[in-house]
């Protein structure tokens, strides 16, 4: 199932788990690391972060710039979606280059580039030729430096974003995200999606000083990391990252993300849907927020395709056996604070809709007392294993698999650290793991149906 | 990693002729641990027997998600689950292909489970309940009230091809899908899936005689005749067409277009390619029509322009392979747009494609333009499967290398050639306009009396767009009244 929260402007699938490529690097044993490309870490004195991973796929660079701003950054009321604003006002020039100096540039580079937003980041992103390198690096080093848009072009992109906004809403999912995370959370800033509420998309164009504001806070150096995936060489990107971004100066802002307090009771929301469509249950509990040393996350990554994969006993009796379910699946993304572990089911009739959620709910608790097979676990382990070996087959995959996790730690190592703990989870782990977030104090459940009187 | 080397090295593309006794292949081998299958069947809706459309995908759909004689699809299932691997299915009107990528050190396991699924179909009752269900509601919800740009693009290509055996949704109707048995299935499965139609694809490193293998093994197919016929050019009369396609949504979907005789393998593709990506590049910033309605005014998230089928566009940044088509459609695609610019963005969109067909490209943006396409090649097939994908396409146009074919032929062009191009397939007056949106009655009344659709900005705008705005909102959308139709939005597809 898709990670339903991002911004489409980009589509990085998120997997539990990195970079598992199963190579050796030269000296190293086999199935000791996970992401085993050799790669390099260069930090510059003003707090920004280069990594270089160089591969055997020719030719082509992938350039990644990860900027820890998302819609969790987003404090103040009424300004939800900026992340995602800024992600489009960036492509509106540059001190030194005017956008269609920017396309015309990229154009001769063949180049492809883009930029995506989730709830903790926004990564922008070109792949191209190597010969292009330099060139590419100036340009990009330009607009996160000196970017440049005047009112009337800031008024003109909000409402590129609000086309964005009107695109995404046929899709029902998108209603049902934004009722489960404003009812799950109270206070801490994951209330709102990446998107935005549409009536702050529909305030952005008179918000052109705050947007000011928003650039100066994050689009500093030691928000920001240069990931370099694909035909070149430490020496030659270190060259050209301080060359063109040595000179960026660091900031100063660090947001007051409001902590989210202990939820107490269980909670419930429900989305009339204007049209038809297919009744949906969403069962979401807060789960532990990404972490590299403790047990909590690996163990619940693990149990989520054990217990709503197409290999669960779940899935084999709603989608296939009893076919009242026709999309189920978990999403338990990797976050800096505490996010959801959901479970999303589509239903293909409204009177099982109840019925679907129990055994959702009965699936949630049944792991709490049982420790899951042995060889189930093992096979586990092996699929997440190989979903990323499949992943690595060209240099901008290899750059979107780390990217998450440059923006978790601003490291690859944190990959093969939490790749051992993976190896050290425990039946009895995941249990305990489960006993702990899957309780009713814990839990928010949202429903969606067709409005009555629609077919 | 290790893997093959040159981009463009792709290996022998076989263009031997297809015999009753030979099944073709193109193989790749290479040294990357990554093993890819694209087993190909040149069939696909366009051969679905007449009121029973949608066949070729239930069949498709019968063989990757559903159980082989020997193992139900659950235990399929369980068995590719530590491989991280499964079988994808794709079909278009003459293509059916079936995917899967497996690490080397799966690969034993993985390939007897694809063979299995694609040589000896179980062709279970609650399979085929299961994935019929999943056709009926993907165009039932999926399609029809979920995506209103996929809507009108699909919706797009039934008008313009009605009559024609492309004529339908590839997954089929919702009548249709409804009387489908297993037993016709069984019938399709038996008929199509031959080795006059087959064509394995296979890619990476490995093993010797694995090619052989995979050969030898689905001759098992009956030898059957070759499904791949002639398709002409769809009946359309001349003159220009509006269907409103209404639902209750807070956006207004615009797609149009009218057919080409131009595939991939005619002279005049590399010319066309220039063209479209000029004005419409997919999901780029970079092209005319996105500068002018978007980047000036605002009015969407993107529009963009093709010249061959590109299905799920809004989901992906680069097409899938394994579409090719003797026919193809010339196609305008412009994001939803709030209601009250529908009209004046309908117009400027046919504003700005008169501008396309009058003018042509200058000889600044033909260079830029050609030099996009030449390096954004190696984008298109960065990856081994796409590589293979391409290979694939380039064996039914017979046109060789992909990259090597574009590459060489873009060398030769000029921006005459394009501008000729244009002129000689962009230039009909037969456009076929799709909209999706809740009220059709601006669109009606602009057509019947064309009322004026004059637009108001957050900001100031250049005297240059305040001068062509003027224009825009009161040009004539040339279509006759009695050429605009209202479909509700569940008669379409049904």
């Amino acid at each position: 199932m898709k990670a339903r929260r991002w911004i489409v402007v980009t589509v990085f699938a998120l997997v539990g788990i990195g970079a598992w490529y199963l190579r050796p690097a030269t000296g190293e044993t086999a199935g000791a690391n996970l992401f085993t490309y050799p790669y390099s870490v260069d930090d510059l004195p003003n707090g920004l972060r280069l990594v270089t991973v160089p591969t055997d796929y020719p030719n082509m660079v992938a350039l990644y710039i990860v900027v820890r701003a998302g819609s969790r950054d987003e404090v103040e009321p009424g300004k939800s979606g900026y992340a995602h604003l800024f992600e489009h006002l960036m492509f509106r020039g540059s001190e030194n280059f005017t956008p269609r100096q920017r396309d015309d540039i990229m154009k001769r580079a063949g180049a492809d580039t883009n930029a995506s937003t989730n709830q903790d980041r926004t990564t922008y992103y070109v792949v191209f030729s190597k010969e292009d390198l330099d060139e590419v690096m100036k340009v990009e080093a330009d607009r996160f430096q000196r970017l440049k848009y005047a009112e009337p072009a800031f008024k003109t992109e909000s409402l590129a974003v609000l086309g964005e906004y009107n695109k995404n809403s046929a899709e029902p999912t998108q209603k049902l995200d934004e009722a489960l995370y404003e009812t799950a959370f109270t206070r801490h800033t994951y209330a709102h999606t990446t998107m935005g509420y549409l009536e702050d998309v529909q305030d952005m164009p008179n918000q052109y000083a705050y947007s000011l504001e928003f650039y100066k806070r994050f689009y500093t150096p030691e928000y920001a990391t240069v990931l370099l995936v694909g035909d070149v060489t430490r020496e030659r990107a270190l060259e050209l990252t301080k060359t063109y971004f040595g000179g960026w100066a660091r900031g100063s802002y660090a947001p007051n993300i409001p902590a989210e307090p202990r939820q107490t009771e269980p909670r419930t929301a429900h989305v009339d849907w204007p049209s038809p469509t297919l009744p949906w249950v969403a069962v979401a509990f807060k789960g532990p927020a990404y972490s590299d040393t403790a047990k909590d996350k690996p163990a619940l990554d693990l149990l989520s395709p054990m217990a709503f994969g197409p290999n669960s006993d779940l899935y084999k009796q709603l989608v296939l056996e009893e076919q009242k379910v026709d999309d189920l699946g978990a999403d338990f993304g990797n976050h800096p604070d505490p996010e959801l572990f959901t479970v999303y089911a589509r239903v293909k009739n409204v009177k099982d809709l109840d019925g679907v959620r129990d055994r959702i709910l009965a699936t949630f608790a049944r792991f709490t007392r049982e420790p899951v097979d042995q060889a189930k676990l093992d096979a586990t382990r092996s699929r997440m294993r190989y979903s990323f070996a499949l992943r690595m087959n060209s240099s901008p995959a290899i750059a979107a698999a780390l990217a998450p996790y440059i923006l978790l730690t601003r490291t690859p190592d944190t990959i093969n650290k939490v790749f051992a703990l993976y190896q050290q989870v425990t039946p009895d782990d995941m249990r305990t793991m489960a006993a702990k977030y899957f309780t009713d104090n814990n839990r928010t459940i949202v429903t969606l149906t067709p409005k009555a009187g629609t077919k | 990693m290790s893997r093959r080397l040159a981009l463009v090295a792709v290996a022998a593309v076989l263009l031997q002729p297809l015999t009753f006794t030979q099944s073709a292949s193109v193989v790749q081998p290479g040294t990357s641990p990554l093993i890819v299958f694209r087993i190909l069947f040149t069939t696909g809706s366009a051969s679905d027997p007449a009121g029973k459309e949608g066949l070729a995908s239930l069949a498709a759909a019968m063989l990757a998600e559903g159980g082989s004689r020997s193992r139900t699809y659950q235990q399929i299932v369980e068995a590719m689950y530590p491989m991280a691997t499964s079988v994808n299915w794709q079909v278009d009107k003459e293509m059916t292909v079936f995917t899967g990528t497996s690490h080397v050190e799966n690969l034993d396991g993985f390939y007897a489970l694809m063979r299995d699924m694609l040589l000896d179909p179980g062709f279970r009752q609650d399979d085929f309940t299961r994935v019929r269900d999943d056709a009926v509601n993907f165009l039932k919800v999926s399609l029809r009230e979920s995506n209103d740009e996929e809507l009108g693009k699909e919706y797009l290509y039934d008008l313009i091809y009605a009559g024609h055996p492309y004529g339908h949704h590839n997954r089929g109707t919702i009548a249709s899908l409804q009387k489908l048995t297993i037993d016709d299935v069984r019938a399709f499965y038996r008929e199509h899936f031959t080795r006059a139609n087959l064509v394995v694809g296979l890619a990476g490193g490995y093993p010797k005689g694995l090619d052989a293998k995979v050969e030898s093994d689905f001759a098992a197919l009956p030898a059957g005749t070759a499904s791949k016929k002639t398709f002409d050019a769809p009946p359309m009369p001349a003159g220009s067409t509006i269907a409103i396609v209404t639902r209750d949504t807070r956006s207004t979907a615009i797609s149009m277009g009218f057919p080409i005789d131009v595939n991939r393998s005619s002279p005049d593709w590399p010319a066309l390619a220039v063209a479209t990506s000029y004005f419409g590049q997919h999901r780029s910033s970079n092209s005319y029509l996105y500068g002018r309605l978007r980047e000036a005014r605002g009015l969407n998230y993107g529009d963009y322009a093709y010249v061959e089928y590109f299905p799920r566009g809004m989901f992906q940044f680069t097409p899938d392979p394994n579409l090719a088509r003797q026919q193809q459609i010339f196609q305008i695609w412009i994001r939803p747009v709030e209601v009250n610019t529908g009209v004046f963005t309908l117009r400027a969109a046919l504003y700005e494609y008169g501008k396309l067909v009058r003018d042509g490209l200058s000889r600044e943006a033909f260079e830029a333009t050609r030099e996009f396409l030449t390096k954004y090649s190696n984008i298109l097939t960065q990856t081994q499967s796409a590589r293979l994908g391409y290979a694939l396409d380039s064996r039914y146009y017979r046109i060789g290398d992909y990259n090597t074919y574009l590459r060489d032929a873009l060398a030769k062009l000029s921006a005459d050639d394009v501008n000729r191009a244009i002129q000689r397939h962009l230039a009909p007056n037969r456009m076929r306009i799709v909209i999706v949106t809740k009220d059709p009655k601006p669109f009606q009344d602009a057509v019947a009396r064309n009322t004026p659709s004059p637009i108001t900005y957050n900001s100031p705008k250049p005297k240059d767009i305040m001068d062509e705005d003027a224009v825009i909102q009161a040009y004539r959308i040339d279509v006759k009244p009695a050429d605009v139709t209202v479909v509700p939005v569940d008669k379409v597809f049904q």
